[in-house]
């Protein structure tokens, strides 16, 4: 009947600190409609899950600095263990072309380099966010 | 299209469980309509607290020292966290749940933010769903934080047990800015950020305003606290918890009551049958009623003929004014309709009281598209009320 | 400035103006409006009218007088190049020492320690998942690891810089390994890079460790302990560049800083230091952008006010209190990913901003900073870049070359009134720490960077290969770094739970008791415990824990 905004989750996990970027991409989300839980550094992976769990989160976005990328395995693992396989998983900054793969390979959606246009990011996350509407509905 | 939800698992807490009747609610789906009848007789136990007042005036923090308290006595937490969406995109950045940094990772708390704008029905009736899902899953308190602006603010925290306005030093005549409206319905003032300089002051004017009100008879008290020290938190749970007034703005026996009548009222009505009227929600001075627009619905024009409009918002104004379980009836009433509806489209009367006297009420109404939420028409009806118990016709 | 210049008849000058003001419209037309990053309007041409030279002594001064507008040293280069300050960091402490012998051999004169990013947080080798140690940074958590980082490295006589918020266990750690060395404390040089918590806090966030109002006061005890014990260091290092990175203007950037050098300097008063005590020890760092004359006049300013502020505001009597002192680093966010080789001549445009801008020292990055922490190869070529710059290019040879310029002249009395007006309004929120809790200073840094961001996805700022002159690329072209070798990792993590077993456990609980019961009094310099602590052979992350049950964990406050 009615359908709500896409609400996303932006956040870091692991050790870095830059938000320059998962800020920015915040405020974008926001002007394009949607409801975006935003998260300062350092997350730990459980408080992540309980996140999504809480706000029933369509889309988790992940600002990756440095090596944090590396745990992002650990985080699809641990949405799988909790249930959440439908929720969407997508990783932007700085990750090297040899890690794409695995991330992939591991349940993230799409991974994003510098350099994406804003308009880009946009419209995947939307996209994104009503697959997962649409399997929500489906499996309730 | 009635789907099966796990109502047990909403009784039973179930995280997520919760989390997806919430999400339910929001959309105003088939299954939420569900979900409201099911756990209408599961709510009152918990102690609802709404927090209200200026921006940047310490809410979340306080609210998070309150948490912390809570938890160490063994009760678990809910909150509701409401933001201000854009006016403009309709986006929101939910913000308010992270300044509660340290509960993220406890079990005993659910924090579930709301933006304010998008609700089918209106946010305070969205809160209202929201706060009743927690109710039922078993939370001993929820903490209900509204953003501080306007009409809606004013209906949430009606909705709430016990309505703690927070003041930050330093407000000095901008006091004047908090609404009236809220003035009139705080159960204590807490003057937040205590240690400053100005919080004697600002006790004092708060005081000395409310020493003004008409009513000297149940003064709300002023509260001091400390957030970031705990200062005066446990002072405000201990008092929190002596209030009796848990589960009152449901009064448990009411609701059940107010939700079975309107139920049979709108199945005695015949002409709400004819033109295909749904009860979808209702509370005490509210009720929210829905139809689809068929094709004997259509005027000549092609459209959604304006008297099945009014019908529609007359319905859920009735029902609104009769919650009470007594006569209302309509002595004027005016319907103003912005655009146009085709056929096909989902059409949600949403009636709420705005002030009722012993022989008078004035009640308005919101009509929205199902589809998305975008504005129709809007009612204005005055009541007149005959102290005699309605009677469904043929019960 | 409106005077025309002595020699030029004022008619003569006007009627040449207008002249070449009408064939500049004939050709250019409706050019459109020039702004650079600060928001200040460039025009196509300044000459006299703009800046005439004529209160040169009051404006200007000579370099090493005040206002020190020229620089802040008679010499300047002709006497002592700026330093090449690479920072290096990466695996374990015996990475770390032959990538500094490397670096010391291919001419670079001091160092930089940059621990990874676990240290960063806080924690131990033995406290966080694997895969993230030792690739930002070097993984050092004892006076052990510090010796073995420092191996053959003769710290004695060699400036080494720590990048080391609160509550400073690097340095701890460096004094330990003197002490073992029998250096005395008065022979080690350098700084504790990065100790600034205000911009921890409101930008970069990786620094942060221990609440804001703790990490407050364990600067202003590190201060007073260096200045007693370890007199050659320079405790305070305040820094512009996280907020430049984070988005701010270069005038943002440079404003922000100098409200934040306020704030430390009234707590060091507070605390009844004088200003001649600890002034001459404070340290800036900062970003260079590629918008070279920017820079160039944003340092200018920076000088000016800083020597303005120390001698009117806090009422320094000693020259050297006022002098603005500060290491740059060339901005990484202008570095791009594509066709990454670009990024050299971008770091080249940055480092001559600094080195025009009159910068004490300066760190260049390696090419390939926007995939990964420097290969070999791409700090070869940073620090070969300050090579050509400085031998090749020659310039060193004049000091504040770009002095007299009309239009760096003009722009930097303008930048100079953006900043002041900028800290005037700090200054009216409370100081800084106030702004930073209301948000004020994240939320104009915030709405900064979406603008330029803005701009970028419009086309309106061109960004080589980004939005303009882009190629079909394989980014599998570009080299790496490896991840830091896992078994070699794993044997440090080894040597953590040796070290662990070898100490003396009674040692190391006393000095914990210690710490804990200093940070909880209001006397008591907590430095001066991290540093005994150290030396008993406490842990990074014990004490770290310590501090942060006793006086609270470290949350950034970000805004959107």
């Amino acid at each position: 009947m009615h359908e709500r905004p896409p609400k996303v989750i932006v956040t870091k996990i692991g050790f870095d600190g830059h938000d320059r970027g998962s800020r920015i991409i915040a405020a974008c989300l926001r002007d394009a409609g949607m409801e975006v839980i935003y998260t300062p550094p350092w997350q730990e992976i459980p408080t992540v899950i309980k996140l999504a769990i809480e706000e029933d989160a369509d889309v988790i976005g992940i600002s990756s600095l440095a090596t944090d990328h590396l745990i992002v395995p650990q985080l699809m693992d641990a949405l799988r263990a909790a249930g959440l396989d439908d929720v969407q998983v997508i990783v932007g900054g700085i990750v090297p072309a040899k890690d794409e793969a695995t991330l992939l390979a591991s349940g993230v959606a799409r991974v994003f380099h510098p350099g994406t246009a804003l308009e880009v990011i946009v419209t995947e996350v939307r996209a994104l966010a009503r697959k997962r509407q649409a399997k929500e509905r489906a499996a309730t | 299209m009635k789907n099966v939800f796990p109502i047990a698992g909403i009784l039973a807490g179930d995280r997520r469980t919760v989390a997806r009747a919430i999400t339910s609610l929001e959309n105003q789906d088939e299954t939420a309509y569900v979900i409201r009848a099911a756990l209408a007789e599961h709510v009152g136990r918990a102690h609802v607290i709404g927090v209200t007042g200026p921006p940047g005036g310490g809410k979340s923090t306080l609210i998070s020292a309150l948490i912390t308290d809570l938890r160490s006595r063994g009760q678990s937490v809910a909150v509701v966290a409401i933001d201000p969406s854009s006016p403009f995109t309709g986006g929101a950045v939910l913000g308010d749940r992270i300044r509660m940094g340290k509960h993220q990772a406890d079990a005993g708390v659910f924090i579930r933010s709301l933006a304010s704008r998008g609700h089918l029905g209106g946010l305070a009736r969205a809160a209202a769903d929201v706060i009743d899902v927690f109710d039922a899953a078993g939370f001993d308190i929820v903490i209900v934080e509204t953003v501080g602006a306007g009409q809606s603010e004013i209906d949430i925290t009606r909705i709430a047990d016990t309505r703690l306005v927070v003041c930050p030093p330093g407000l000095g005549d901008d006091i004047q800015a908090i609404k009236a409206g809220i003035l009139e319905i705080a159960d204590a003032f807490v003057v937040s950020k205590a240690d400053l300089p100005d919080a004697r002051r600002t006790e004092s004017e708060l005081l000395a305003m409310l020493a003004l009100r008409r009513d000297q008879s149940a003064a709300p008290p002023v509260l001091k606290t400390v957030a970031t020290s705990g200062q005066g938190i446990g002072e405000l749970v201990d008092w929190l918890a002596g209030r009796g007034q848990r589960g009152t703005r449901h009064d448990p026996t009411a609701s059940q009551g107010v939700r079975k009548l309107l139920e049979k009222l709108i199945g005695a009505d015949g002409f709400a049958k004819h033109v295909g009227l749904e009860l979808v929600a209702a509370s005490r001075g509210t009720a929210t009623v829905r139809m689809r627009v068929g094709p004997q619905h259509i005027n000549f024009n092609g459209r959604c003929h304006g008297g099945v409009i009014f019908s529609l918002g007359d319905t859920a104004l009735g029902l609104a004014c009769n919650s009470y379980g007594t006569i209302a009836t309509l002595i004027d009433g005016q319907i103003s309709i912005a655009s146009s509806v085709e056929e096909g489209e989902w059409l949600v009367a949403h009636a709420i009281e705005v002030s009722r006297s012993r022989k008078v009420g004035s009640y308005r109404v919101n009509i929205m598209r199902g589809r998305d939420d975008s504005y129709v028409a809007s009612m204005h009806g005055t009541v007149y009320l005959i102290d005699k118990p309605v009677q469904a016709a043929g019960t | 400035m409106n005077k025309p210049a002595a020699h030029i008849a004022a008619d003569e000058l006007t009627q040449a103006s207008a002249r070449w003001e009408k064939e500049f419209s004939k050709g250019a037309g409706d050019a459109d409006e020039v702004v650079n990053r600060s928001d200040i309007k460039v025009k196509p041409l300044y000459g006299p009218t703009d800046w005439s030279g004529t209160d040169y002594l009051d404006a200007l001064g000579f370099p090493g007088e005040y206002p020190y507008t020229r620089g802040i040293y008679p010499t300047m280069y002709r006497g002592r190049s700026w330093s090449q300050r690479q920072l290096v960091g990466l695996g374990v402490p015996e990475d770390f020492n032959a990538r500094v012998k490397e670096m010391l051999g291919l001419g670079a004169s001091a160092l930089s320690l940059i621990p990874c990013n676990s240290v960063y947080r806080g924690y131990d080798a033995d406290e966080v998942p694997a895969e993230l140690l030792g690739t930002c940074g070097t993984v050092i958590n004892h006076v052990e690891d510090m010796q073995r980082a420092l191996d053959g490295v003769p710290i004695g006589d060699l400036s080494t810089a720590m990048n080391d918020p609160s509550p400073f266990t690097l340095l701890a750690f460096e004094l330990a390994v003197a002490k073992r060395r029998d250096i005395p404390w008065t022979k080690i040089t350098g700084t504790s890079n990065q100790s600034d918590c205000i911009s921890h806090f409101v930008a970069n966030h990786m620094f942060f460790r221990i609440a804001l109002q703790g990490a407050r006061r364990i600067v202003v005890d590190h201060i007073e302990f260096v200045n007693k014990h370890v007199p050659g260091w320079n405790p305070l290092s305040i820094v512009g560049q996280h907020m430049q990175q984070a988005g701010a203007t270069p005038a943002e950037a440079m404003a922000f800083t100098l409200c934040s050098a306020i704030q430390y300097t009234e707590d060091c008063i507070a605390r009844g230091m004088d200003p001649d005590s600890f002034l001459p020890r404070f340290t800036f760092f900062f970003d260079i952008s590629v918008s070279l004359f920017e820079e160039v006049a944003k340092f200018r300013a920076g000088r000016r006010i800083w020597a303005k502020l120390c001698r009117e505001r806090f009422g320094a009597k000693d020259p050297r209190s006022w002098r603005f002192k500060f290491h740059a680093q060339t901005s990484g966010v202008d570095l791009t990913r594509q066709q990454p080789l670009n990024n050299i001549s971008r770091v080249t445009v940055q480092a001559m901003a600094g080195i025009f801008g009159g910068l004490q020292s300066l760190h260049t990055d390696g090419y390939d900073e926007a995939f990964s922490t420097p290969t070999t190869e791409a700090a070869r070529i940073a620090v070969a870049t300050q090579n050509i710059l400085r031998e090749e290019a020659h310039l060193t040879d004049v000091i504040d070359p770009l002095g007299g310029s009309y239009y760096v002249e003009t722009l930097t009395d303008q930048m100079q009134g953006k900043i002041e007006s900028i800290i005037d309004l700090v200054d009216a929120t409370g100081g800084m720490y106030k702004a930073v809790e209301q948000g004020l200073v994240q939320q104009m840094i915030g709405q900064s960077a979406f603008k330029f961001q803005k701009r970028v996805d419009s086309g309106e700022e061109t960004v080589v290969g980004v939005n303009a002159y882009q190629v079909e690329e394989n980014p599998t072209d570009y080299p790496s770094l490896e991840y830091p070798d896992r078994e070699r990792m794993n044997s440090q993590i080894g040597k953590l739970a040796q070290f662990k077993a070898n100490r003396s456990a009674s040692a190391v609980e006393k000095a914990l008791d210690g710490l804990a019961r200093t940070a909880n009094t209001k006397d008591g310099n907590v430095f001066e415990q991290v540093v005994v602590a150290a030396e008993a052979g406490v842990t990074h992350g014990e004490i770290c824990g310590t501090l942060r049950r006793e006086m609270g964990f470290g949350h950034p406050l970000t805004v959107v």
